[in-house]
């Protein structure tokens, strides 16, 4: 029983891994990462001013397909 | 573990791949099985990875793990965000993948497996990788400087605005080229076309979701939208049997490529909120996912190949494509095996990521053996076809014939057995009408792909919708690079117009963006236009002037390394950019050469152009066809000035790097290197 316990904690474990690794690929996480990046640069003598999400979200695009990033 | 036994296993990697290579080169009495295949690339790409990338890290490049990062040094939250390796090659593959590694060896399987399988993957480890990982680096030291920058400031003020049109050109060209493919494999086809045109409102759909309902949250969107796509392709089935419904999904070719030119300009033109992105996110989980599905399929049937190791065809009378192995294997195959447009992509958004140089290895040569492997699965998915089917569904209606009697006649005189009843029997278990004509690599492939599939699951019953789903797979990421690719030139078309009119050069203006896009989509549906046209299929002259352009890119990205790598000092290290470009200026010289002057009229524009002409000099063309006949007289020669211009280009810039090249080794010439002064990081190795 323990062992079958501590079996399915390692397979929890392994999916928020993938669940976490999965997010930060296709960008889901962006906006989190983003909210952590401006905390962090609060207290810096020029602290960015933070979007929102529909905003981050807006901008992000524009700057996304504004060059070449997709290939053949 | 020890060294003896890390030594051990990796020379058992090394014989494991080398007999399997030689396996590919050498055995002409038995089918081979796929497996052959997957063992050789993956134990070259596993070697290669190891000594070859190793060795270019540490001595070519000199990657410095004690080096700041631009996404150190400039971190913004935006742009230049320190991302994990792992994220970070998932990102960069994703921007590398396209149609290419798919299409391209699909094609070339014309020559037999072996000329491509083997360039496919020692092109890719000597060659593509090289590019990639070379590019990647060069641009991370110099802040994410694109190409064109590079080019401008390491070899010289022509060579920037060489660039610059050089990719304006290519990119329209390969939008035309990849266009060409959805129109081929899309013609009179219900099914196919009704799955393609609803991926449009599930993308709008999904705009809307992610815009204005839950912004960003793109994991919940793309779910929502890749479980309407598979409702999609399911339902195109009734579609497909319904006689009302079928008709007004059966386009032909002309009108399909009409449809998809305004398709273009609108994706340009509108928000990319509402359909670029949405149709992007969507494109990039169901292309890991096929790609996934292939390999694991692949894996679980280990299909037999039944193409050849060598066909007739090395002789360059292939009915797909005309040219002889050299240089046309190289040029057709171009994605898999080095991609010039990946040098964009490695100077882009990728080098702004990047946390530690040393990721640069992984991320630049790594992400392009998955590339490279995608291209030998397309290759093995071709393959597993029989020969005759192959040539069958790819060899122009105007060489083997419009209909499965003549087409199984020509293709039966050429060696290989086909039944015409066979191929209708196929067409008709794919839900297809006909299989026939559809030059363009992408049905074949999904016959292929559906085949492994269904010998996965559920068998010759769900046939028709995995072929289905294996077309509306090719397709969705070909629209998702037309959308990107056409909104992106119009930027370029913008960036050169703004410098003659300066109103043209501001984004936002609107007067600017219709006229922008406008001349985009023109000059790639222009050449679409005579694909569609074409006699022999189009794909026959479209594809190689991709493919040149392709390579001709690669060769600029592999001189503006090689520059870099002399000014470092590094002499001695200088043959692993200055080979595989001197390789690549080979074949597309010879290619471009051979494209416009050689005297079969199936590979040489001007020749062809000249047999137009002589048979309306003749009177051998009724009156009606004249003036057919002479824009293609006109098309001709336009693709023999468009190869020739795109040549001479590449040659100046090639003559201006080897000015520079010789004043650095004989006149002992000081230059400067353009990149960013050192700064020590501050995070700690291995994060």
């Amino acid at each position: 029983m323990q062992k079958l316990t501590k079996r399915m904690a390692q397979l929890n474990r392994a999916l928020q891994k993938a669940w976490r690794y999965l997010r930060q690929a296709t960008g889901d996480a962006a906006y989190e990462n983003y909210v952590k990046y401006c905390a962090e640069k609060k207290s810096s003598s020029n602290p960015p001013k933070r979007m929102t999400r529909s905003e981050f979200y807006s901008d992000a695009l524009k700057r996304k397909y504004s060059t070449i990033n997709r290939c053949c | 573990m020890n060294k003896i036994a890390k030594a051990i296993l990796w020379i058992a990697i090394s014989l494991a791949g080398a007999t399997a290579l030689s396996v590919i080169a050498f055995e002409r009495k038995e089918p081979l099985n796929a497996v052959w295949f997957i063992v050789a690339a993956v134990a070259t790409y596993m070697v290669a990875y190891r000594f070859y990338s190793k060795f270019i890290a540490a001595k070519v490049l000199g990657l410095d793990e004690s080096r700041a990062t631009p996404a150190e040094r400039l971190e913004d939250g935006k742009d230049f965000v320190p991302t994990n390796k792992w994220v970070l090659i998932g990102h960069h593959f994703a921007a590398i993948a396209g149609p290419g590694p798919l299409v391209g060896p699909t094609l070339a399987a014309q020559f037999g497996y072996m000329p491509g399988t083997l360039w496919l993957i020692l092109g890719a480890v000597l060659g593509g990788c090289v590019q990639d990982f070379t590019t990647l680096f060069f641009s991370m030291r110099r802040d994410g400087k694109s190409l064109g920058q590079m080019a401008r400031e390491e070899v010289g003020k022509r060579g920037g605005m060489l660039a610059l049109l050089a990719v304006l050109a290519i990119m329209v060209i390969l939008l035309a080229a990849i266009a060409l493919i959805v129109v081929k494999a899309l013609k009179d086809s219900p099914w196919g076309t009704f799955t393609l045109a609803m991926t449009i409102p599930i993308a709008i759909l999904m705009g809307i979701y992610l815009r204005f309902l839950r912004p960003g949250r793109v994991l919940e969107a793309s779910i929502i939208g890749v479980a309407l796509i598979m409702f999609a392709v399911v339902s195109g089935q009734w579609v497909n049997v319904s006689p009302t419904w079928s008709r007004a999904f059966t386009f032909s070719g002309p009108a399909l490529a009409i449809a998809i030119i305004i398709y273009g300009f609108a994706a340009s033109a509108l928000p990319v909120w509402l359909l670029l992105a949405p149709r992007d996110y969507l494109s990039a989980f169901i292309k890991v996912g096929a790609i996934v599905a292939l390999a694991g399929g692949i894996l679980f049937v280990r299909p037999t190949l039944q193409m050849p190791a060598l066909t007739r065809f090395i002789d360059g009378s292939g009915p797909v494509f005309a040219g002889k192995i050299f240089p046309f294997c190289f040029i057709t195959i171009a994605c898999g095996a080095v991609s010039g447009f990946h040098a964009l992509i490695a100077s882009g958004t990728t080098p702004k990521m990047i946390m530690h140089e040393s990721h640069a290895r992984m991320v630049g040569y790594g992400a392009m053996l998955m590339e490279s492997f995608v291209g030998v699965m397309a290759m093995i998915a071709a393959c597993v076809l029989s020969p005759g089917v192959y040539f069958a569904i790819n060899a122009p209606a105007g060489i083997v014939g419009k209909t499965p009697e003549a087409a199984a006649a020509t293709i039966r005189s050429w060696g290989f057995p086909l039944d015409p009843h066979a191929i209708v029997t196929l067409a008709q278990r794919v839900g297809e009408r006909t299989l026939l004509d559809r030059t363009g690599g992408a049905p074949s492939l999904a016959v292929g792909m559906a085949q492994i599939f269904s010998g996965t699951i559920g068998g010759d019953r769900l046939l028709s919708i995995w072929y289905h789903f294996a077309i509306m797979f090719e397709a969705l990421f070909i629209l998702t690079v037309l959308d990107a690719g056409t909104r992106v030139g119009r930027f370029m078309v913008q960036e050169l117009g703004g410098r003659v009119w300066k109103p043209l050069g501001q984004r936002g203006w609107i007067p600017g963006i219709l006229i922008s896009s406008g001349l985009i989509c023109g000059a790639w549906g222009y050449f679409l236009w005579q694909g569609v046209q074409d006699p022999l299929g189009g794909i026959n002259s479209v594809w190689p002037l991709f493919g040149i352009a392709n390579q001709l890119l690669a060769a600029v990205a592999l001189v503006v390394g090689t520059t870099i790598l002399l000014k470092m000092g590094k002499l001695k290290w200088i043959w692993v950019t200055l080979a595989p470009m001197a390789m690549l200026v080979a074949v597309t010289m010879t290619a471009s050469y051979q494209k416009i002057f050689d005297a079969n009229p199936r590979i040489g524009f001007l020749s062809q152009a000249r047999v137009i002409a002589a048979q309306i000099a003749s009177g051998a063309i009724p009156p009606d066809r004249v003036a057919a006949a002479q824009h293609l007289i006109f098309n001709n020669r336009l693709d023999a000035a468009v190869t020739g211009v795109l040549a001479a280009m590449v040659f100046a810039l090639l003559v201006e790097a080897l000015t520079v090249w010789s004043g650095i080794l004989f006149q002992g010439k000081q230059t400067t290197l353009h990149e960013t002064p050192y700064v020590a990081t501050r995070w700690a190795a291995g994060d």
